[in-house]
């Protein structure tokens, strides 16, 4: 079957007013399910899933697929109306999100944040149809060395994010890097720097740490003398409204360059939507004109952000379909659901039923479509939240804070990590340390390590045939310029000074 | 001085760590023994020394700028926000709370005290606000996304859930969900 065919079968399928519906309702669910924190992408697919017991294989893969997909963009509505990010890749959304709500400019930061999710999902989608099995070949040539470099250019960040601290927002990187050894080692399971604690032997979970730095912080920072928000800090009359198109033509290439990463991100094995994110959200702010602007609430750290988390779940798809590996865990639970449903994944997909592989690219695609005007609903919705006093707002969010920690894992220990995240993320703030920092190094350091680890002992010990590959080798030189120009070229300022 | 005396506790306790607490567990003998794998404690304590540094220099940095500040003292430590202070504790004893007390009590107790620091002052309203909002979120995560809320280990707030559980297990099956 050729693309031409399988782009009009999967419209054609679509076509049909029940599966239809079902995307509708799937976006509406998902969109939901992904503002609520603690409530994963994977765990909104997964919550999704009993609906799908009594469909056909068709109407339930578009489901899934639209579940997924708007679960990923719900996220970011929390992520800049109360800066909770909804799921785990919505945390660099808050860097400019949230300080553009602050603003008053709350509509407009939800206005990008969705358009430029549709645009990812929509770019992915076609390199889904078009690329798979070209792209899950490349994706899975790159060893341990190469997704190390990836990671590590994701930090090189770190230097870039406050110009005016570098020192301490090292810091902070380097203590995230720190936290993600808690628990067991990655390659021997060797129990680290718990200090006894029979909570902390499985390591730091994701999720309460970003809901305690973010939201639980933001609460105890709002705790003084006053009861309501002041009238350019309340977003009571979010009116979402897309940005002009000069605006958007301003930002075309970063949209280009953050779905091209997004969707290479997506499609390697578990890297996933939360580094397409930050990794984007990086290399946006290294090639910017302005990048001392990034963090202080402008449309370009939000678009590269949700550009790139969307992107990652079109990529995702890719070696799911076209070789029945998944490429995260919201993507490892949609194959479970599919197999059950006689799909067959793998090469032979496209030969035997290509009629899924073409509602699967339907579905992502209307899926980008409509999720705009329904997250647009729901932002409105979410939104009018932030009209009541904050006396009732801020206990909310911190119940919020409390059940999303909680029901992660189900666990009272992420409960107690969520506080205690929480009031560390106040004394973060008092000593002028980088929480967006300490958030990055805590997301990739468990992922750094594990592929430094596996590439050391497959150079046998040896550094320099570790980054000998084309891949790693680049990006690692690039990855050090990138870290070490900011400081060279401060010092290079305040010796002309 | 807040800010130095946090830079020299975070020094302190990494070096505490570097020596103590890197490795909780012995490594097993095969990977000891392999001269090609990185051992578990190489990539943390690798992190501790360069936060070692770090620190070093921005403590030196603080002590450099805020020579002449003449609120620079120990006295300014005790300029602090007590309502910030109590809701640090009360976020902290909910989490605390949240097992013996179960779902119900944590959250009707954090809406309507925190509400109070917050400078809430319809006492009625705050009480009818709680009991509105823990049921609301009690029906969204509980009924509506299956999160198994804690019901509490003390009898009387276990019971009490279990009430509720019953009464919302018969509106569903009522409304044949």
């Amino acid at each position: 079957m050729t693309t031409w065919e399988l782009f009009t079968n999967g419209f054609g399928v679509l076509m049909d007013p029940y599966t239809l519906l079902m995307v509708v309702f799937a976006i509406i669910v998902g969109t939901i399910f992904g503002a609520l924190p603690g409530v994963s992408a994977t765990m909104a697919v997964a919550l999704g899933l009993p609906f799908t017991y009594s469909m056909q294989p068709i109407p339930a893969i578009v489901f899934l697929v639209a579940v997924y997909c708007s679960s990923i963009t719900g996220g970011s509505i929390t992520a800049i109306l109360f800066k909770i990010p909804g799921v785990p890749s919505s945390a660099p959304t808050t860097f400019d999100g949230y300080p553009m709500a602050q603003r008053g400019e709350a509509g407009k930061a939800l206005g990008i944040a969705l358009g430029s999710s549709a645009i990812g999902g929509l770019v992915s989608a076609l390199a889904m149809l078009t690329l798979s099995p070209q792209l899950t070949q490349a994706a899975l040539s790159f060893s341990p060395s190469d997704i190390f470099a990836i990671t590590f250019m994701g930090l090189s960040i770190l230097t870039c994010l406050d110009s005016k601290n570098i020192l301490r927002t090292l810091i902070s990187g380097l203590l995230g890097l720190l936290l993600a050894c808690v628990g067991q080692d990655p390659m021997y399971a060797v129990q680290r720097l718990t200090f006894g604690s029979p909570e902390l032997i499985a390591g730091l979970e994701m999720i309460p740490v970003l809901i305690g730095i973010f939201a639980v912080t933001e609460v105890l920072k709002q705790t003084k003398k006053r009861d309501k928000l002041s009238a350019d800090e309340s977003n009571a009359s979010v009116n979402t409204k897309m940005p002009s198109w000069r605006e958007w033509w301003g930002i075309k290439w970063l949209l280009a360059r953050c779905s091209v990463i997004g969707t290479i991100i997506g499609i390697l094995p578990g890297a996933g939507a939360t580094i397409a994110s930050f990794l984007c959200y990086s290399t946006e702010t290294k090639l910017s004109k302005h990048p001392e602007k990034f963090g202080t609430g402008i449309i370009d750290g939000i678009a590269a952000s949700e550009t790139a988390n969307n992107a990652a779940t079109g990529g995702a798809m890719v070696p799911l379909l076209s070789l029945g590996i998944p490429g995260g865990n919201a993507a490892a639970v949609m194959m479970s659901a599919l197999v059950l449903k006689g799909v067959q994944l793998g090469p032979l997909l496209l030969v035997n039923q290509p009629q899924y592989l073409s509602a699967t690219f339907a579905s992502m695609v209307v899926t980008n479509i409509l999720m705009v005007i329904v997250a647009i609903a729901i932002a409105k919705v979410f939104a009018q939240i932030l009209a009541v006093p904050y006396s009732y707002l801020g206990p909310i969010i911190i119940m919020l804070a409390i059940i999303g920690s909680y029901a992660t894992n189900m666990s009272i220990a992420d409960v107690k990590i969520m506080a205690i995240a929480g009031v560390i993320g106040l004394a973060i703030s008092a000593c002028h340390f980088n929480s967006a920092a300490l958030i990055l190094g805590l997301v990739l350091g468990v992922i750094c390590e594990g592929n430094f680890s596996r590439a050391y002992t497959i150079s046998r010990a040896n550094l320099v045939n570790m980054f000998s590959r084309p891949v790693a080798g680049t990006l690692m030189v690039i990855s050090l310029i990138l870290l070490i120009w900011p400081i060279l070229s401060q010092m290079f300022r305040k010796n002309k000074d | 001085m807040f800010e130095l005396i946090c830079n020299v506790l975070l020094w302190l306790g990494l070096l505490y760590a570097y020596f103590f607490n890197v490795l909780e567990a012995p490594i097993p003998d095969r990977t000891a023994r392999n001269p090609y794998t990185l051992k578990p404690d190489v990539w943390p304590k690798a992190i501790i020394i360069l936060l070692l540094i770090c620190i070093a220099i921005n403590i030196f940095n603080i002590i450099r700028k805020n020579r002449n500040n003449p609120d620079f003292s120990f006295a300014s430590m005790f300029n602090i926000n007590v309502k910030r202070w109590i809701g640090m504790a009360l976020i902290i004893a909910s989490s605390f709370v949240l097992e013996p007390l179960g779902y119900m009590a944590t959250c009707f107790l954090v809406l309507f005290l925190y509400g109070l620091l917050l400078g809430q002052t319809h006492v009625i309203r705050l009480l009818i606000f709680s009991v509105v909002i823990t049921f609301v979120l009690y029906i969204v995560f509980s009924v509506l996304l299956s999160v198994n809320l804690p019901r509490g280990t003390i009898p009387a707030m276990r019971n009490f859930s279990l009430y509720v559980e019953s009464i919302v297990a018969t509106v569903k099956s009522a409304i044949g969900m």
